[in-house]
């Protein structure tokens, strides 16, 4: 439960343009049809946009960034915000925390960033296209993992506490500028536009199985269905790239015995080959498979968090204009 | 947190030795600049400095802790640079890694074990422990192939273990030469020539897939449960972490899940072959 405070549009800005100053602040703007993250200075407050779906790329690449360095020692950063994260790219942080946190073996670069960034959250006031978050269980508003919540509701901005760390930044703002106070309980407003775009997502998505009949029509499709859907597919591992749950990596060795750890995706030809050439992905549709079945049946069996949040970045990036979400409708039929 | 060690770097061994065993394999022996102990049939990830990592298992016992042996097949890139070194080269070493042989699953165990080729590496290191615990064993017999007497590795463990009272040895060859007074065939023709007490038998197998495969097909024909037959399974093991995804295999992290698994964990899952 979070607590609720209210700020003008122009006190908020204020407090965000006192805040580039000390802090790296990363936050949506507009780019053409879409929006993605960017590092925001003083000039870039007033064009932040609020309440928007996905940016184009997903919370993991703060965490993990494409290529670094893994054998130097874990870098200092200088404090950064992200702002503007929506529910589905929050709710991903559960799988790459299994994976990355794990008890046994902690990926110190991951933990540290994980430890000090601070996120702040925020509804999806309209859907994007391809969002089917709705459909998996979860709400195009976050419910977990963020520090704050912001959103923008008739020129006013709403923020909510929610972690220590959040707290923390809420008294920086409140040195800025006064806040007031507006309970624990969500503010009418903001639920009844929470449960509009709520609607709207579940009406896009009738057809679409739900996430336990996912991975029940994954297991039992015939293999010929995945050998006419990889048709189109060219494995670029563009789906893998922008997914917010994909976690998978190559480990580059330079001189001086330096390991560089950079994304990978199990579509690229040659993923699992060994040195004698066996390969059980050589086939494309294998590849092809297994990225459905990591999804929606091998992560879920195997950790307490779902491997597909419904975002959609996948359908909008395939350059073979392959439709997941067309697929699985079309094999829940079949079956 | 700060204080748990990177798990992507590794510490330092030295190149000490290099045993020829065959034209495609050698063993290297190294020293580790602290103390090194595995259990057998974990596995480590070499790095080659700038060159790259790859995953082996030791293939001496693990009861030694001051040096250890891994045998190396010329397979590919890293491999045949490997194949180059000579002594005192310093590599990088993570791990020990993965799930190895389930020892106390053996006692009061017959033990067959087939084997094919490179695959006796993990074997061997397995065989150091399986003499240490002799008594508490019923029979330990070891089925090797490889393609002609040239390329059978580690020529005098056969005689050390015919030696011993509960050990016996059986080796075949693809391609036999005149001075050849064994077996002829592929590996999993020695299993004909086996006798099992199936109800205190477990299987052990290692070589390469297509002996795995055929080697596991004879042995459930044989009798033998599902869950009696041990396989090492060798796939891209790169992080040895749980995290990279090369190693998949189904449901499972190799690396962190096996490498050894029982034939029931596994046989539901695609392509494990």
């Amino acid at each position: 439960m979070g607590k609720y405070y209210q700020l003008g549009k122009d006190a908020w800005d204020d407090a965000l343009s006192g805040l580039t100053c000390d802090h790296r602040v990363y936050a949506p703007l507009v780019h053409g049809e879409s929006q993605d993250y960017e590092l925001i200075d003083k000039d870039l407050v007033r064009k932040i946009v609020y309440n928007v779906p996905k940016p184009s790329t997903p919370l993991k690449i703060f965490l993990l960034p494409v290529k670094e360095n893994v054998s130097a020692g874990v870098p200092k950063n200088v404090p950064v915000i992200i702002l503007g994260v929506p529910g589905c790219d929050l709710f991903a942080l559960d799988l790459l925390d299994a994976f990355y946190l794990d008890e046994e073996y902690p990926d110190l670069y991951y933990a540290q960033r994980r430890q000090e960034f601070l996120l702040i959250g925020t509804d999806c006031h309209f859907s994007d296209a391809h969002c089917h978050c709705t459909s998996y269980g979860l709400n195009p508003y976050p419910s977990k993992n963020q520090d704050m919540g912001v959103s923008l509701i008739n020129d006013k901005v709403w923020l909510s506490v929610y972690t220590e760390k959040g707290g923390d930044l809420l008294k920086k703002i409140q040195d800025i500028t006064p806040l007031r106070f507006f309970g624990e309980d969500v503010p009418a407003e903001m639920e009844d536009i929470r449960q509009k775009v709520r609607k709207e997502i579940e009406a896009n998505n009738r057809r679409l199985p739900n996430y336990q009949e996912t991975t029940h029509v994954v297991m039992n499709a015939a293999y010929e269905k995945w050998e006419r859907h990889v048709e189109r597919c060219v494995s670029c591992g563009a789906c893998a790239a922008i997914c917010p749950t994909c976690t998978c990596f190559l480990l580059i060795d330079r001189q001086g015995f330096e390991k560089i750890r950079q994304l990978d995706a199990c579509q690229y030809p040659g993923f699992e080959r060994v040195a004698g050439g066996e390969d059980p992905l050589k086939k494309m549709d294998k590849r092809f498979r297994n990225r459905y079945f990591c999804k929606y049946l091998y992560r879920p069996e195997k950790y307490e968090a779902i491997a597909c949040t419904g975002c959609g970045r996948c359908i909008t990036a395939c350059i073979g204009d392959i439709n997941k979400n067309e697929l699985l409708t079309e094999l829940t039929n079949d079956g | 947190m700060t204080e748990r060690a990177n798990i992507y770097a590794p510490f330092r061994v030295t190149l000490e030795k290099v045993i020829d065993e065959s034209p495609l394999i050698k063993t290297f022996v190294f020293v580790p600049e602290k103390e090194f102990r595995f259990k057998t049939g974990e596995f480590i990830e070499l790095t080659l400095d700038g060159v790259g990592e790859a995953p082996f298992t030791p293939s001496s016992s693990p009861l030694v802790t001051d040096r250890f042996d891994v045998t190396i097949m010329k397979a590919g890139y890293m491999t045949e640079k490997m194949h180059r070194l000579k002594p005192g080269v310093v590599l990088g070493v993570r791990g020990p890694y993965g799930r190895g042989y389930p020892l106390d699953q053996f006692i009061d165990k017959e033990i067959l074990i087939l084997s094919g080729g490179c695959g006796l590496a993990p074997i061997r290191s397995l065989l150091y422990m399986l003499i240490d615990m002799e008594d508490q064993l019923r029979k330990v017999v070891l089925c090797y192939g490889s393609k002609t007497p040239e390329d059978c590795v580690y020529k005098n463990l056969f005689s050390e273990l015919d030696r011993l009272d509960k050990f016996e040895t059986m080796r075949t060859v693809d391609y036999a030469d005149t001075h050849w007074g064994e077996h002829v065939g592929v590996a999993t023709v020695l299993l004909d020539h086996v006798k099992v007490d199936l109800p205190n038998a477990v299987a052990v197998v290692c070589g390469p897939p297509v002996m795995m495969k055929y080697g596991t097909m004879k042995l459930l024909e044989i009798g033998f449960p599902d869950h009696d037959i041990y396989l090492s399974m060798e796939k891209n093991m790169s992080c040895g972490l749980g995290k990279c995804g090369h190693c998949m295999m189904g449901r499972y992290f190799v690396c962190r899940d096996g490498p050894v698994f029982t034939y029931d964990e596994i046989k539901d899952q695609p392509d494990i072959w």
